[in-house]
């Protein structure tokens, strides 16, 4: 697979970046944290200090950039707008 | 013995709705799910094996299997409001898993992983009363390498064949497609032309095609996810799709298929 890939092999090096944005995704104990506290929540991941801006940012381009998948950037970013904004659905 | 098979998209919107999302393409769609429900409910199958992609819920980085069978006693996971549980056919799973290693294929299986909306969603609209058993199994299409179309295609006649040596009445339902490109720049341009080709081409019998894709091409067109597809038509052969819808949203190409096999295809 090319680096033009839509979706790359992640990085050995993004582990803990990805671990962090599953964890917001499908974690809802850690999906709490991460609301209460960004920092500490990325810092309780090991997040560097690079990937940690990109992430309290919600910056994808830099996320991706980092190494991320993008759609674990995708998904989490949902997850953390449907309960930071309330975001009214018709459940069918 | 293998007595239906279909294609359902997935799209989380299709259940729980935004404002972003047009009401009544969502509701054409929930048409043609209600079609695959009545077909379901006709075709009285044993179980339905779901092939759905892992939406990295599954599995995380600590394990990727390219292909892997659920066999655990139930399954269960949830979305937004609502919380699903499903029994799982044990025997039918363990046989796949047996017999699918005895082939050849080095298959994955577990007996604990939540699984996600990949499964959830079609069944939301489609599980016919009284319910079904299933039997969930997951191939790799977010995690780089995935495994090639050549190989679903393969897999997919394994499953076919020993299916067609069991007593079983089974439904497959692959889950996922066609177009979209969730997390990317390319969010709001999925590759549309590309699907409705895809759709002539089943449509014509040849889906065996699809065998002969790239990695490559799938990534390009928004189509990773179509190694589910792949999967089930190394199951069906060429029998000719049957497309139930094609909607497409903003963001996703939304497709519903049957492929009438056995006593639907006499």
């Amino acid at each position: 697979m090319n680096v033009t890939a839509h979706y790359r092999f992640p990085p050995a090096s993004a582990y803990r970046l990805n671990r962090c944005l599953f964890a917001i995704k499908s974690d809802a104990a850690f999906r709490s944290r991460f609301r209460a506290d960004p920092r500490a929540a990325a810092r309780e991941m090991g997040l560097g200090e690079a990937e940690s801006a990109a992430l309290l940012d919600g910056n994808r381009d830099a996320l991706v950039a980092h190494g991320a998948h993008p759609y674990l950037v995708f998904m989490a970013d949902l997850r953390l707008r449907m309960e930071r904004e309330a975001m009214t659905f018709e459940y069918f | 013995m293998l007595v239906g098979a279909f294609a359902c998209a997935h799209t989380p919107q299709l259940l729980a709705r935004p404002e972003t999302e047009d009401r009544e393409l969502v509701l054409r769609v929930h048409a043609a799910f209600a079609r695959v429900k009545q077909r379901l409910e006709a075709l009285r199958p044993d179980a339905i094996a779901v092939i759905a992609g892992d939406h990295i819920e599954a599995f995380f980085l600590n394990a990727v299997p390219a292909l892997a069978v659920y066999v655990g006693a139930e399954c269960a996971g949830t979305f937004g409001r609502y919380r699903y549980r499903f029994p799982i056919h044990e025997p039918l799973a363990r046989a796949l898993v047996e017999a699918g290693i005895e082939r050849g294929f080095d298959l994955v299986y577990t007996q604990d992983a939540p699984l996600d909306y990949a499964f959830y969603v079609p069944l939301h609209f489609t599980m016919p009363a009284p319910s079904v058993p299933l039997v969930p199994l997951h191939i790799n299409v977010y995690l780089p390498p995935q495994p090639t179309p050549k190989r679903c295609y393969e897999w997919g006649r394994a499953l076919g064949e020993i299916l067609d040596s069991r007593s079983e009445r089974v439904v497959l339902m692959a889950s996922g497609g066609m177009s979209h490109f969730p997390g990317t720049d390319r969010y709001a341009s999925p590759a549309f032309d590309y699907d409705r080709r895809l759709l002539d081409l089943l449509s014509a019998g040849r889906g065996h095609e699809l065998a002969a894709v790239t990695a490559e091409e799938l990534d390009r067109a928004g189509n990773i996810e179509l190694r589910t597809w792949i999967t089930l038509l190394g199951a069906v052969g060429d029998a000719k799709a049957d497309p139930y819808c094609y909607e497409p949203s903003w963001h996703h190409g939304n497709a519903v298929v049957e492929w009438p096999v056995g006593e639907a295809s006499l």
